[in-house]
């Protein structure tokens, strides 16, 4: 975990280093290398600059929107006024929309998610990984399960939904979203039960600990960051589910993806309204993004290459 | 499974395991048998008799021009995203791959589109593009150039310079995050051998580099074969069909036709096409060997 944990922050610094340093080779004739390789590092702050603020220029056009009046909007994008909180105080109610709700669902379906993913994950995959608990079938049907298209299950689930008296509530779209995390949270857990060392749970075993507390005393404990890696991840995604929300809810569970993207799509867009709810329920994944980041890093990739 | 420590733990295996047991019978196999159940029957909104119609589902679904037009869009547009993602991701990798002034603050920016729901950046993106009020229709206005943004020769590139913004991001975090583990030593010994910048790229970083940019073009492959939220916020799939993917497809077929038999049919097809992928990838992503660990 440490390894991947602070990527920000190491500094490898591998292949620009030695390009630097072969540079320095084989500039004997330029004067002053240390300020060119000064140069080059402020170029790239511009260029890796101009990259970070484009593919973010969505998120920054919504949050100007949002503040501005309907006037102002109404006046072209270039036009700028005084800004007003106004649609936030909408978005939150005050229009009679149906935003707080949806935002609650969200969170309940999110929490719901992380929730039940550890609760069936954490046990098993322990199982599975130092009990012998299905062998490696659960680790590879786990990734198997992650490279198909979601929408292979979308019409078995809504009848699925639909026989248990699940569609269109909270508890279904928990499992649902169970369901799409669950390959995710088994992988990056397999990763960190395998990386503790088993002479742990030998000295234990030997002080008498069984293989419950064992489990919840000795490895979780170990694990926190793996954990908390999964939640952020389940949480982040369960949030971002469009389209198990779009298929099992109608009205009642509609989550903030569905309830934004159904009110753009509908007549009469009231575009400031819609874009302080847009940035609203960007908030939680962006916060992740900023103060959780490395757990995000470390989660993403390590799923990514062993998942 | 070398670790397995058999002599303790024989019952708590299956204790620990039951709920795993219980909800993959109910959530994954079950859904799994009646996806491939349901395309052999007739069963639709329209028709709850649900009569046997055999494999007559899956040839009509094989003629259909909509889902070869589907079928032929996702690929394209699946290799066409995922090709730019790599080549500009790897590119942003290696230029990441120092300090310099402002990392931190660019770092945690690169990683927010990746965080953000593909349906919200949608909706942003029809924000962004609306003819009225746009900030793209309006700079485009500003240099001369009134273009419908989504017409239909536009709107396919259009498309995938969307999906080069917000995944990017992507591609480029899982690079860079193997950037990290790379050998040091390596370059060293290149650099002491004379290779210059570009050789030492060629020769020794990309052949290093494979599996985890393999893993990068993999994954970006399997998300974009099966994307949905933003195509179906911007466009649902139109003009006409023109950007209809394979996810719409079946989401349409089942949920606006009401045709389940159809689309379970379609769905068990596009299953079928992926699954001999599986164990390949499987070997590959998972045991990457040390390398890619």
């Amino acid at each position: 975990m440490s390894s991947t944990a602070n990527i920000s922050t190491r500094t490898p610094d591998q292949l620009g280093a030695s390009r630097a340093k072969a540079a320095d080779n084989s500039t004997g004739k330029t004067p002053g290398p240390h300020r060119s390789k000064h140069r080059r590092l402020w170029w790239t702050t511009l260029a890796v600059g101009v990259v970070a603020v484009i593919v973010n220029v969505p998120w920054f056009n919504a949050l100007i929107v949002s503040f501005k009046s309907d006037g102002d909007i109404s006046r072209g994008a270039l036009a700028l006024g005084h800004p007003t909180t106004d649609h936030y105080a909408n978005s939150l109610g005050a229009a009679g929309y149906d935003f707080p709700r949806f935002f609650l669902n969200s969170g309940m379906i999110a929490l719901g998610a992380v929730a039940l993913v550890l609760l069936i994950a954490v046990p098993s995959t322990y199982a599975a990984i130092r009990l012998g608990f299905g062998g490696r079938f659960i680790m590879n049907a786990s990734s198997a399960l992650r490279l198909l298209p979601a929408i292979f299950f979308a019409v078995p689930y809504f009848l699925l939904m639909s026989n248990l008296g699940l569609l269109d509530t909270v508890p279904g779209l928990i499992l649902a979203n169970t369901f799409l995390n669950l390959p995710l949270a088994i992988i990056l857990l397999g990763a960190g039960f395998r990386d503790v060392p088993i002479e742990l749970e030998e000295a234990a075993q030997v002080d008498g600990a069984s293989t419950y507390r064992i489990l919840y005393s000795v490895l979780l404990p170990i694990l926190a960051p793996t954990l908390v890696a999964v939640s952020v991840l389940v949480f982040i995604f369960s949030w971002n589910d469009y389209l198990f929300a779009l298929v099992l809810s109608s009205s009642n569970a509609t989550p903030i993806t569905l309830g934004a993207a159904n009110f753009v799509t509908s007549t009469g867009i009231r575009w400031g309204d819609i874009s302080a709810a847009t940035v609203l329920s960007t908030l939680p994944p962006v916060l992740f993004a900023v103060f959780a980041q490395r757990f995000l890093v470390s989660g993403l990739s390590a799923g990514a290459v062993k998942g | 499974m070398a670790a397995t420590t058999a002599s303790r733990g024989a019952a708590a295996k299956w204790v620990l395991g039951s709920p795993l047991i219980l909800f993959a019978a109910i959530f994954v196999a079950y859904p799994v048998y009646q996806g491939i159940q349901t395309g052999f029957f007739g069963l639709s909104l329209q028709n709850p008799e649900v009569p046997f119609t055999g494999l007559s589902n899956f040839t009509t679904v094989l003629t259909d021009p909509g889902f070869l037009a589907a079928a032929r869009f996702t690929i394209l547009f699946a290799l066409a995203v995922t090709a730019l993602e790599t080549v500009l991701g790897f590119g942003l990798a290696l230029l990441m791959n120092r300090q310099f002034p402002g990392k931190r603050v660019f770092f945690t920016m690169l990683l927010v589109p990746i965080m953000i729901a593909p349906a919200l950046m949608g909706v942003m993106f029809r924000l962004l593009l609306n003819g009225d009020i746009g900030l793209v229709p309006a700079l485009l206005h500003g240099v001369g150039i009134d273009i419908s943004l989504f017409a239909p020769d536009t709107v396919v590139p259009l498309l995938v310079l969307l999906d080069v913004l917000q995944w990017t991001p992507f591609t480029f975090l899982i690079i860079y995050a193997g950037l990290q583990s790379f050998p040091t030593d390596v370059l060293e010994a290149a650099q002491i051998d004379g290779a210059g910048w570009w050789r030492t790229l060629g020769s020794v970083v990309l052949p290093i580099m494979r599996p985890i940019i393999f893993a990068a073009v993999f994954l970006r492959l399997i998300d974009a074969i099966r994307t949905f939220d933003v195509i179906y916020v911007l466009t649902a799939g139109g003009p006409g069909t023109k950007t209809t993917t394979m996810s719409i497809y079946i989401y349409k077929t089942a949920f606006e036709s009401g045709q389940f038999g159809m689309a379970a049919a379609a769905s068990t097809i596009v299953m079928i096409a992926l699954v001999p992928f599986v164990p390949l990838l499987v070997k590959r992503i998972v045991h990457p060997g040390r390398g890619a660990a």
